[in-house]
């Protein structure tokens, strides 16, 4: 029989395997948590930090991330508060400005509130949330990528930058990256960056499923878990 | 690889040995050579992308083979203050290469540093093992020169000077 805790999310009670994560809690009961760097099935490394949540106890409440938290007995966590979306709207901000050409991250901006980007966009091709790594090591065993080099030089690379002999070309590494998929108006040159805005009809609707899991269109876009599932 | 071969001695299949290897081929060949890294792998049971992850993590391992003569220029606080960037700038106009590289002939490597725990003598320069202090541009061209072969005794008349 599988152990189960009671905790309570957003004042609802919710049942929980022992050992299952906040994040997945939630997900199971319908409350949804922004997400992106979290794969069913891999190991949670909090990388993204788009799914934090206040943890609140004894009147006072921690801010983590959602997926590295472990469910215990009788906790309570607050995943939609002013304060949560304000942190969360800033962490996507910071993403968009990294990856403007992501849909998946661009979907998560307008997901969590964005409106503006007051960071210089970066353009960057990578967000080092690890998905491809995690899934080359964990679910493949391959070992034919991973993260090198320190600080602002940490890059996802093949052994010597060329793709090994022992790659199994299962592509799961870009099929998983949110990289992969360009936002609908085409790859957006340097200099042209911006926030979408193209999902324009679910931006409308954004501020008003915060909260709750709707299936959204917009979760494909954001690698949300329940479309993998 | 032959010339690895004492070093795997009795630490194979041993994935925890890494580091102590890694420095020890980084200790013999110079450098840490792609083939001693597929070596390593291999024989300590490690995945090739973990030792090249590590071997590229630390200071302490070069994946590029080094010159003869290895300079290090501090750029930490202290030295940056005192002018460490004039002596980068000095390595850029003599030699014609960035820090981290060295040169066609194979005879001077340059490196950067973050503070080498002896500020007060700042700036600091490390020529292989040698620390030299309140280093300045003039200075620095004489050492490079000297290790380059030119002007064999006007630079050590210096060195001895510094
Ligand atoms: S294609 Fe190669 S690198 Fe990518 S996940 Fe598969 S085995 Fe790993
Ligand atoms: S390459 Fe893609 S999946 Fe891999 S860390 Fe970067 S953004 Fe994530
Ligand atoms: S940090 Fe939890 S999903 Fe990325
Ligand atoms: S800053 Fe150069 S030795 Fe400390």
């Amino acid at each position: 029989m599988i152990q189960t805790v009671t905790l309570t999310i957003d004042g609802v009670p919710v049942k929980a395997a022992k050992g299952a994560s906040v994040l997945d809690a939630a997900l199971e009961v319908g409350i949804c948590i922004p997400h992106l760097c979290h794969v069913p099935f891999l190991q949670d490394t909090g990388a993204c930090r788009i799914c934090i949540v206040e943890n609140v106890k004894n009147g006072s409440s921690r801010v983590t991330t959602s997926c590295t938290l472990t469910v215990q007995e009788g906790m309570n966590i607050q995943t939609n508060s002013e304060k949560i979306r304000k942190l969360r709207r800033n962490l996507a901000e910071l993403l968009v400005a990294q990856a403007p050409n992501s849909k998946a991250i661009q979907d998560i901006a307008v997901r969590c509130g964005v409106k503006e980007v007051r960071y210089p966009f970066r353009n960057e091709n990578c967000v080092q949330c690890g998905r491809c790594v995690r899934y080359c090591t964990e679910m493949w065993k391959a070992n034919a990528l991973g993260f090198v080099g320190r600080g602002k030089n940490r890059r996802v690379e093949f052994p010597f930058a060329t793709r090994p002999d022992f790659c199994k070309n299962c592509g799961s590494c870009t099929l998983y990256c949110p990289m992969s998929i360009t936002p609908c108006g085409g790859p957006m040159k340097r200099g042209e960056e911006h926030l979408c805005g193209k999902c324009e009809s679910q931006a409308v609707t954004a501020p008003n499923i915060i909260g709750a899991c709707t299936r959204c269109e917009l979760g494909k876009g954001f690698s949300c878990t329940r479309h993998m599932l | 690889m032959t010339t690895i071969e004492p070093i795997l001695e009795g630490r194979r299949s041993q994935p925890d040995q890494l580091i102590e290897v890694l420095q020890d081929v980084q200790k013999i060949c110079g450098y840490i050579p792609q083939d001693a890294m597929k070596t390593v792998a291999r024989e300590l049971g490690v995945p090739l992308m973990e030792v090249y992850r590590v071997a590229n993590f630390y200071k302490a391992f070069t994946l590029k083979p080094r010159g003869k003569n290895v300079i290090t220029i501090c750029t930490g606080t202290a030295c940056h203050v005192r002018g460490s960037d004039l002596l980068i700038d000095q390595v850029k106009g003599q030699l014609n290469i960035e820090p981290g590289d060295t040169t066609k002939d194979g005879l001077i490597t340059v490196e950067c540093v973050n503070c080498l725990g002896a500020c007060a003598l700042a700036p600091i320069v490390v020529q292989n093992e040698s620390y030299l202090d309140h280093m300045s541009p003039a200075k620095l061209r004489k050492i490079i020169d000297h290790a380059k072969g030119k002007k064999k005794k006007e630079a050590s008349d210096a060195q001895v000077q510094s």
